[in-house]
């Protein structure tokens, strides 16, 4: 089934810019220019994803996303935003949004973000924790905390355990270095360095040195992806 | 009408002063206050009541044989006489010539009745009715204590008068006083809003009084809002001038990709368009950031140790200096307690830190985070063994934007240290560049707990 993506968003430009790069992988995008008009199409329920800016005429996006919460609609929702200092995200993500980019923002950080949502939004609640990841030949024991490949074991720091386990919850997807930093580390500025590829690199040295594939993939201009060699 | 502040102040404080005095003219008043003088007021009003109904029934051989009666040798205080319209003694008892004038029906009053002995300097209750052609005065000299009691009664009734007059005086000082001291403020306060920002209200008692407290709040408000129009203007003329270049070379890249005929040529200027956009959304995200901290209040604190911070951020780090080939060093002191932080804007700053030392020290080979408690306050410390800042450049580095000469051919908008500073004043404390023998020992500065 095709899932739906609602995109609220005043500006023409940047509204068919996210309707043509979301259609093409493969959502089924709708969008309007107010939040009262998002207000409305989102009372019906019938969307997996609400994409809307913060500043829009009509109704503010918090004001919106805070109306339709009200309303009883739980559909993840992603904040765009041209305010980008830290306490400006950390604002919008405790207004409720499940997440908030920065105007401008590269395509390939959007899209990670939106199917990062779809797919934690789509995970069955009730279906207890797993204790185990798979990925490919890769095996995560969450209680026990270890890893191995290939039935070898691979020994991890905590910080390298803690990226890998993040990237084993979302394999198959892109994981950005935004995303990474806040999710794992908790902070929401961008630092100047490669400080989040050299965490990647020793990760990935680990997991692939010795071995004939490679598990851990570089997404050129967007980020990382685990996932097992096609 | 409304009256003027000022004179509403003038009037309670005149009306303050008032009523103080007249309470306490009121308690004096009723402490002294007996009946002696209404007592002779009763009897003098009763025999002079009696002597003129004698005359009425006997005429004047009547009243003379009356006054003789009532005489007493013994009491030479006794006025009884019968006078004529210029007050001079027809018969009886009194003064030769009385001194009190008109000479009209009195039911009672208190004068000095004559100008000789024994009816001067002494004053006489006394009652005066009509006779015939003549008057008949009756009355007696006051005795000690009531002659007090007149005197007390007229200090009392002057100092109300007295009291009166201070209020008056005492009001309006208050209110020139206080008017000369508001008007000084607001005029300074007029001169700021028409945009005259260094203007500032004089102390004149040291800020020992309200109003001089009053000023040195007004003067601390006043070189803060001075600081941010500063800093606005400052941020508005940086952008202006240091973003054109970037816009420029932007704005060639993308030229130079729209004419390039052959694909792989513009596929390689396309490809140069991003990290130059980047760059400069980087800038202004930083700029945003700076010109928000210095107007940030400090509710987005949390109380955090800073040996936490400081040893999250190694973590993030430790793997990218060492990669950089420098020796990794984290010296938490002890003795520095949690304290209220901005965690993530004095995470980025010391990473703003740690990534300068990373881009121009990394020859040093090494890098150290310091936490440590100084006479001064908390120091947080990035150290390096680079070639460090010159004394005298260590200001031009901290100006925003401010890059020194040495560092233009490298990456990075400059903004770096002028965050870092803006975050250390929100935060109360201060950016200090030091010599680390070789190399920059750059610290955030925060004041004791």
């Amino acid at each position: 089934m095709t899932r739906k993506i609602l995109v609220v968003e005043d500006d023409a430009a940047t509204a068919a810019y996210l309707a043509k790069g979301l259609g093409e992988a493969g959502y089924r995008v709708e969008t309007c220019d107010n939040g009262r008009d998002g207000l409305f199409l989102a009372s019906e329920g019938v969307f997996d994803l609400i994409v809307a800016d913060r500043m829009l005429p009509g109704l503010d996006g918090l004001a919106m996303l805070g109306a339709i919460r009200a309303a009883g609609i739980a559909a993840p929702a992603l904040i765009l935003s041209a305010l980008g200092t830290v306490d400006d995200r950390i604002d919008g993500l405790r207004a409720g949004a499940d997440d908030y980019l920065c105007k401008p923002f590269s395509f390939g950080e959007l899209s990670a973000r939106v199917e990062a949502l779809m797919r934690r939004a789509e995970r069955p609640a009730g279906d207890g924790k797993p204790t185990r990841l798979t990925v490919g030949d890769l095996e995560i024991d969450l209680l026990a905390r270890t890893v191995t490949r290939q039935g070898r074991p691979i020994t991890l720091g905590a910080r390298e355990y803690s990226i890998l386990e993040y990237l084993a919850r979302h394999a198959g997807q892109v994981v950005t270095r935004t995303m990474m930093l806040e999710k794992i580390w908790n902070y929401h500025f961008d630092p100047g360095s490669n400080v989040v590829d050299v965490h990647i690199g020793r990760l990935r040295r680990k997991l692939e040195d010795g071995f004939d594939s490679p598990i851990l993939h570089t997404v050129r201009g967007a980020g990382y992806r685990l996932s097992p060699p096609a | 009408m409304r009256i003027s502040f000022t004179a509403r102040l003038a009037l309670l404080a005149i009306t303050l002063a008032l009523l103080s005095s007249l309470a306490s003219v009121f308690l004096i008043w009723t402490g002294i206050h007996n009946d002696a003088i209404a007592a002779l007021r009763r009897d003098t009003v009763e025999q002079a009541q009696g002597l003129v109904a004698v005359y009425r029934h006997g005429g004047f051989p009547a009243l003379s044989q009356a006054i003789d009666e009532a005489r007493d040798p013994d009491d030479d205080t006794l006025i009884l006489a019968v006078i004529d319209a210029r007050g001079r003694l027809v018969m009886g008892v009194g003064p030769q010539v009385t001194t009190v004038q008109p000479i009209v029906k009195t039911p009672f009053a208190i004068a000095v009745p004559g100008s000789k002995p024994p009816w001067a300097h002494r004053e006489a209750g006394f009652a005066i009715h009509r006779v015939g052609r003549y008057w008949l005065m009756t009355g007696r000299l006051l005795d000690d204590w009531e002659q007090e009691q007149r005197t007390i009664a007229r200090v009392v009734g002057l100092s109300i008068l007295l009291a009166i007059a201070t209020g008056i005086v005492a009001g309006l000082l208050v209110t020139r006083f206080v008017g000369r001291r508001l008007t000084r403020i607001a005029r300074v306060v007029e001169r700021v809003g028409d945009g005259d920002f260094s203007r500032r209200v004089e102390i004149v008692a040291d800020g020992r009084d309200a109003f001089d407290r009053l000023a040195q709040r007004l003067n601390a408000m006043l070189d803060r809002i001075e600081l941010l129009v500063g800093e606005l203007r400052a941020v508005t003329d940086s952008l202006a001038h240091d973003l054109r270049s970037p816009l420029a070379r932007l704005r060639a890249r993308a030229e130079a990709a729209s004419l390039a005929e052959d694909p792989a040529q513009r596929d390689a200027a396309l490809a140069g368009l991003l990290p130059e956009t980047d760059s400069m959304m980087r800038t202004l995200t930083t700029l945003l950031e700076i010109s928000r901290s210095a107007a940030m209040g400090r509710d987005r604190f949390v109380t955090i140790a800073p040996a936490t911070l400081i040893a999250e951020l190694a973590e993030l780090y430790a793997p990218a200096i060492e990669e950089a080939n420098m020796a990794f060093a984290v010296d938490i002191g002890e003795g520095v307690p949690p304290m209220p932080l901005h965690r993530e804007l004095m995470s980025q700053a010391l990473a703003n830190l740690i990534d300068n030392a990373l881009r121009h020290a990394a020859a040093g080979g090494a890098l150290a985070l310091r936490l440590a408690r100084s006479p001064d306050g908390v120091r947080l410390t990035v150290a390096d063994r680079g070639p460090g800042i010159e004394p005298a450049d260590r200001e031009e580095a901290v100006r925003r934007f401010g890059r020194l000469d040495r560092a233009r051919s490298s990456p990075g908008a400059g903004l770096g240290l002028s965050l870092v500073e803006a975050v250390a004043r929100l935060h109360g404390g201060r950016l200090a560049l030091d010599d680390n023998h070789p190399g920059l020992a750059a610290s955030i500065v925060l004041p004791p707990p």
